[in-house]
């Protein structure tokens, strides 16, 4: 049992670099991308409706965290103190600027909150890499250092490249001028989850290692497992429901 | 102030933040999904108008509710590990079920729901705000679940240094669960139908031309308000019995616990009897008595008010435990935590969600005052002109 959740934990975590890390890029490629008002709404209306579907499995991340790794989920977290901070403070920015931007007319009040959107998602991307980085070295140098933001740096590219190749599947030749097929997308998702998939594979014995006892792990497969089909199904429906064929509609997005 | 007593700020203040819009997001969820109900079994546009109104207030309080909690989660990890090695092996139990069996699900269906308009089959559309309240409920449940191992830890022993679970029903029965729960769920119905009434009392008396409108809305708040307040005021009451055995010094843990316990009775005392004997006798006309409206959008933040001071009440409560009787809040402390780290997370928390907090209800009065034709959740076409040119150039 302790495999499966460690299963459970690394998709889910890779789930997140796969999926948010379209949504991030994406924020991060916002200014340069988006050189008018239109272009901007109509990227963030290509992405909009998989940001609530896909933010979420970092949510569940923690959880499965504090639930299945307990002995280790307050040293991680206490470990990256700045940069958890930093990296909830950018997320909390960037999901900001996607709920206000469109909830008042002014072209200045619009433009700003793209700017948050931007800056929050460089926000995440560079916090992500100096966590993963801090995490390969066991937590045991400093949190913030140039090997860090390297890392930083890459990750930044890596969600960069995802980002415009989902833009170019989802809107092809609209935004980047290209047009990507799904297997594409698929691979430029691998690229973003690669770093995160070695560091899990690196730390699988650790994490193993400190799983919370069979009881625990029992009552969690108990009441969470018969819900997986839904929590896919739920994902898949997003999917079907605003892929390429429905993004171009005329109707006006909310976010 | 200490570190201690910054670390426990920092925990309040979001914590605060967080159930104000909770406790909005618990109460409209099901409004707006009954409004929808109807919608789609009339067809009737004033229900799609309601839905699509109320709908957007309700996702703009949303947004809130997803930042605050968001620090809420990982708090834990941040400023107090020692729960996690002490208690984690049950505490994290019900958090994971929460993240993973409820709001998983929860943010996944709003997605669809929000961005599902005029994309989704009208039925499926319907089942997205549905599964959204039920999800949002479960969620409340297993938040609630683990809050109350914190006031009294049942089915668990200590083992060494660490308690482990032995009894996981006793979790989910705990006394200080039952009562509570209830009163919680109770207490959005209420905020969700004093919002609907004060927001309706405005446009009435304004006499905007949203008259049938906000004369439905207003009614509807007010018999929602009546049943939430019922049930926040018979399970509160409730409370005091089990607690009496669990927790018998509670409300004379500090001055702040006992003047919040008899702030939040008063209040929700007297509002419970005037809405019970004054305005539910009367909701059919109140619609057209101007001079109640200006009251009716007075008492409109009451709610809210309660609400906090019956957290405070349930937390300042249990000091100096976390886990009552177990483990203290000083002992919960991540070791190593200074100042500065504790100072700078509160500064960024509390600055970031304190000015968004500001936005988010200056945006919400600002719905409410365009009123349901400026509504752009659900809408159907074009907003403005440029982007009607600009959707004719596809």
């Amino acid at each position: 049992m302790d495999i499966l959740w460690f299963g459970v934990f690394a998709l889910l975590l890779i789930g997140y670099f796969a999926l948010e890390g379209f949504d991030i890029g994406l924020g991060l490629l916002l200014p340069v991308l988006g050189r008018t008002q239109k272009d901007r709404d109509r990227i963030v209306a290509a992405m909009a409706p998989f940001v609530l579907a896909n933010e979420v499995w970092l949510v569940a991340v923690a959880g499965v965290l504090f639930g299945v790794y307990p002995s280790i989920e307050g040293d991680v977290l206490f470990g990256l103190y700045p940069l958890v901070v930093s990296l909830l403070v950018s997320w909390i920015l960037r999901d900001a600027g996607l709920w206000f931007r469109r909830r008042l007319d002014g072209r200045t009040w619009q433009a700003g909150w793209d700017w948050m959107i931007c800056i929050g998602s460089y926000g995440l991307a560079l916090s992500w890499g100096m966590a993963l980085v801090a995490l390969a070295g066991g937590l045991s140098g400093p949190s913030i250092g140039l090997l860090g933001l390297g890392g930083g740096l890459v990750i930044a590219a890596a969600l960069a490249f995802h980002g415009w190749t989902f833009a170019s599947w989802l809107l092809p030749g609209q935004v980047t001028g290209a047009s990507r097929d799904g297997r594409a997308l698929l691979a430029s998702a691998c690229v973003a989850a690669a770093p995160v998939a070695v560091l899990l594979a690196a730390a699988a014995p650790w994490l193993l290692d400190h799983t919370a006892p069979t009881g625990t792990l029992s009552v969690l497969s108990v009441i969470v497992l018969p819900f997986a089909p839904v929590m896919v199904g739920a994902q898949v429906w997003t999917w079907r429901t605003f892929g390429p064929r429905r993004a171009a509609d005329r109707i006006p997005s909310f976010f | 102030m200490d570190v201690l007593d910054l670390a426990r700020t920092q925990f309040a203040v979001t914590g605060s933040l967080h159930f104000l819009f909770v406790v909005l997001t618990l109460g409209l969820a099901p409004l707006v999904a009954i409004m929808h109900t109807r919608y789609a079994v009339t067809g009737n546009p004033i229900h799609e108008r309601m839905t699509r109104f109320w709908g957007q207030i309700y996702v703009t309080n949303y947004a809130l509710g997803i930042f605050t909690g968001l620090v809420m989660e990982f708090q834990f990890g941040l400023s107090w590990s020692g729960l996690s090695h002490y208690a984690g092996d049950i505490f994290g139990a019900p958090l994971a079920i929460e993240t993973l069996g409820a709001f998983f699900l929860e943010s996944t269906f709003l997605g669809l729901w929000i961005f599902g308009w005029h994309r989704l089959p009208k039925w499926l559309h319907l089942a997205c705000i549905w599964l959204v309240t039920l999800t949002a409920h479960v969620s409340a449940f297993w938040i609630m679940a683990t809050n109350s191992f914190l006031q009294n830890p049942a089915g668990a022993v200590e083992r060494g240094d660490h308690l482990v679970l032995t009894d996981f029903g006793a979790l989910l029965t705990n006394p200080t669960l039952t009562m509570a729960l209830p009163h919680v769920i109770g207490a959005g119905l209420w905020t969700g139908g004093f919002v609907v009434m004060g927001a309706s009392a405005y446009h009435l008396f304004k006499r905007t031309s949203e008259r049938e409108f906000f004369t439905r809305s207003l009614r509807l708040g007010v018999i929602t308000s009546f049943v939430g307040s019922l049930i926040t005021v018979g399970f509160g009451y409730a409370q005091f019995l089990p607690l009496s055995t669990l927790q018998p010094d509670k409300f004379e843990a500090s001055a702040l616990t006992g003047a919040s316990l008899g702030a939040m009775i008063g209040i929700g005392q007297l509002l419970q009897l005037a809405i019970m004997f004054v305005l539910m006798p009367v909701v059919y006309w109140l619609p057209r008595w101007r001079w109640a409206q200006p009251i009716l959008m007075v008492i409109t933040p009451l709610p809210f008010l309660a609400a906090i001071l019956g957290w405070l009440v349930r937390e300042t409560g249990r000091q100096p435990w976390l886990i009552y009787g177990k483990l203290t809040v000083a002992d919960a402390l991540s070791p190593g935590l200074t100042s500065g780290m504790i100072t700078t997370s509160l500064i960024g928390f509390a600055g970031v969600l304190g000015l968004l907090a500001v936005v988010d209800y200056v945006l919400i009065a600002r719905t409410v005052r365009r009123g349901p034709a400026a509504v752009t959740l659900g809408a159907d076409g074009p907003a403005d002109s440029t982007e009607r040119a600009h959707a004719l150039s596809y």
